[in-house]
């Protein structure tokens, strides 16, 4: 009697699914030829950084571009992802995207086994030399270029008479973890300052932790303390212990990833004030770049392009308090730099080029 | 090396020290009412985690931040009781259960946040309170000690009453000296006539309470949000404080200020271009040395005892 029921059961529970299967079926073939991608994003949107701009990008993809997509939040366990990616790898995706460096070695493990499906990775490379990686592209950010820009905006603030910037030339720079990524936004910051002021001082602290804005506004404080009287926060979760920092102690903050004031605006308008910019990364832009050429047929698998301000891919947020509170002729020289920088006139130094006794030559030379 | 004893020496350092200490000094007492019952709370962590939360969630729905480390607190005591709970009437390991509600804690909170604010990493999106800061009027004309102890937050206040509370509640109470028997010797408690099980509820009630605390003082005091794991293992420091500060409340806190001491002067020192790797070091050096310290005097105690 009871193997009949569950007998039964397990009849009933196949043709539910078969039917279930039957009616998304039907409803892709209604929607037409659509392409379909998908975004696996190895943690959880929400990070107010890389994944929602990537979340943004493919909104843009969807509604833009009429693509199907779809976003996986793997989840913040690593062990998970590579399956994850397998399964995804095995299914009907014309584009399959994925980003930071954590992914690397699991595209790099899956793609091989999947020749003919297309690889989208952003904000890391796989090692083309490795093995055949010709269905994978790959895009970095030319992070230096726009943290130039905030260098130069930072000079120039704690050169000026702003009304919160103190007669010190100190800026201050907080970084999440002392790793290439990291450091190629401070060799940016750090060229872009001392190109506005050779004598210009850099505080540099690490967190060495992407979710502890608690130690994060600590260090701030202690920066802020000596003398700095604006910063920069490249610390993903932990950066934004800066901002609160900033508040504390009156000082302006510069933002990372996505726009940091927008974040504070509604909520903490004062905070907002003092964020004066924001360094974008564009992942958003960049997936409908690469998208776009993908449906032309121009999209160069098997390499890596470095986008930067040129693709607007990365850049400065000019949000409603950049424009109220940065003066005119900050604002000005900033444009001229940014053309500069587009055209190559200026190029900036990427920390990815750079050996370890160049960097600390550097960093050694803006020590306060 | 002179700006560095420059930044070391001024109040702004010790000011520093102190808020540092906080969080880890109220869930290291903590750590001690539930061990000195005889109950080991590993799921401090994730209480304070628990109550960060709930002070941020409250105090934007209330408005009020009181309203916000009341509910906290009121979180944290019942993680705690459903530690007890789970361990006292159904028999779990402690340490098992206590792994558990961390991680029930780590993700837990975030699928809350996502509920309540719409976002997955941070509850910037809610406009939630913050515990005052404090001025205390005689202490703040004092020239050093009035730029250290003159203006911190109410909960860094709170943490330091609370060092003598606990030490009163343990000590010179007789809850507190039940609590106690009850640690030492369960059954010989029992054969008095104490109830075991009764007495170990209400520590691991208190132990959350602190640890529920702390983590408000993270949220609403150190910070103005809730975001994700934002406890970063200042719940097993607490552990390890307690541990070194021999489950005295008052050794606990000395525990608990060199942790503070060590993680301050790496923040300090990191800005100042000391390499990174050597500061990050500093805590866990200074924790080893410490330890190294204690046990070789404690030897030494024994051997001169005999």
């Amino acid at each position: 009697m009871k193997k009949s029921i569950s007998l039964l059961l397990i009849v009933l529970l196949l043709t539910s699914v078969m039917l279930v299967g039957c009616g998304t079926d039907e409803g892709n073939g209604e929607g037409g030829e659509a392409k379909k991608a998908v975004l696996l994003v190895s943690g959880t949107l929400g990070d107010k950084s890389f994944f929602d701009s990537a979340n943004e990008g493919m909104k843009v993809i969807k509604e833009e571009l009429g693509w199907e997509t779809h976003i996986i939040e793997m989840g913040t366990d690593p062990s998970k992802w590579e399956p994850t990616l397998t399964d995804v790898s095995a299914e009907d995706y014309d584009l399959i995207i994925c980003g930071t460096f954590q992914m690397q070695e699991k595209i790099e493990e899956v793609a091989p086994k999947f020749p003919d499906k297309r690889y989208v990775v952003f904000d890391v490379s796989v090692d083309y030399d490795k093995a055949d990686y010709s269905n994978v592209y790959s895009i970095l950010y030319k992070q230096n270029e726009g943290s130039y820009l905030a260098g130069v905006l930072a000079a120039m603030v704690t050169t000026s008479d702003m009304p919160k910037a103190n007669e010190e030339k100190i800026i201050g720079f907080l970084g999440g973890m002392n790793i290439p990524v990291i450091n190629d936004f401070l060799v940016g910051y750090v060229e872009g300052a001392k190109s506005i002021e050779p004598d210009i001082k850099v505080a540099v602290s690490y967190v060495e932790d992407f979710a502890n804005p608690a130690k994060a506004k600590e260090m701030c404080l202690a920066q802020y303390d000596m003398g700095a009287d604006i910063g920069f926060n490249v610390a993903g979760g932990s950066g934004l212990g800066q901002l609160d920092a900033a508040k504390e102690k009156d000082c302006y903050a510069i933002g990372v990833d996505s726009d940091q004031a927008m974040l504070f605006k509604d909520t903490d308008p004062e905070k907002a004030e003092l964020i004066l910019t924001s360094m974008l990364k564009r992942i958003d832009n960049s997936l409908v770049r690469a998208v776009k050429l993908f449906e032309e047929d121009k999209l160069p698998f098997g390499t890596v392009e470095v986008l930067g301000l040129a693709e607007e891919a990365v850049g400065l947020a000019k949000n409603e308090f950049y424009e109220r509170n940065v003066p005119q002729e900050i604002k000005d020289k900033i444009e001229e730099i940014e053309e500069q920088v587009k055209n190559g006139d200026i190029t900036v130094s990427s920390a990815f080029d750079m050996s370890d006794d160049e960097m600390q030559d550097l960093l050694e030379s803006v020590r306060p | 090396m002179q700006a560095l004893l420059r930044a070391i020496l001024s109040p702004s350092f010790a000011a520093s020290i102190l808020r540092v200490t906080t969080p880890i000094l109220f869930a290291a007492l903590g750590a001690v009412v539930a061990d000195l019952s005889g109950v080991v709370n590993i799921a401090l962590e994730g209480t304070m985690l628990f109550s960060a939360f709930t002070g941020v969630a409250v105090s934007a729905f209330t408005q009020s931040a009181w309203l916000g480390l009341l509910a906290a607190v009121g979180v944290g005591a019942l993680v705690g009781l459903t530690l007890a709970y789970s361990h006292l009437k159904l028999g779990t390991d402690a340490v098992l259960a206590g792994i558990a509600l961390n991680l029930l804690a780590a993700e837990g909170t975030v699928f809350l946040l996502y509920v309540v604010a719409g976002d997955k990493g941070v509850s910037s999106s809610l406009p939630s309170k913050v515990l005052p800061d404090w001025h205390i009027p005689v202490i703040k004309e004092i020239p050093v000690l009035g730029a250290i102890l003159g203006k911190q937050n109410a909960l860094t206040y709170m943490s330091l009453i609370a060092v003598v509370l606990v030490y009163l509640f343990l000590f010179k109470t007789s809850f507190g000296l039940r609590l106690r028997a009850v640690g030492e010797n369960p059954d010989a408690a029992d054969s008095v006539g104490i109830s075991v099980h009764r007495v170990q509820f209400v520590a691991l009630a208190i132990s959350g309470a602190l640890a529920g605390m702390g983590g408000a003082h993270l949220s609403m005091g150190y910070v103005s949000w809730f975001s994700r794991n934002m406890t970063s293992g200042r719940g097993f420091i607490a552990l390890a404080a307690e541990t070194l500060g021999y489950r005295h409340p008052v050794g606990v806190f000395l525990a608990s200020l060199l942790f503070g001491f060590a993680d301050a002067l790496s923040n300090y020192m990191q800005s100042l271009r000391v390499p990174g790797e050597f500061v990050q070091m500093i805590p866990y050096l200074l924790t080893l040395v410490a330890l190294t310290i204690y046990s070789g005097r404690q030897r030494k105690g024994r051997r001169s005892s005999k």
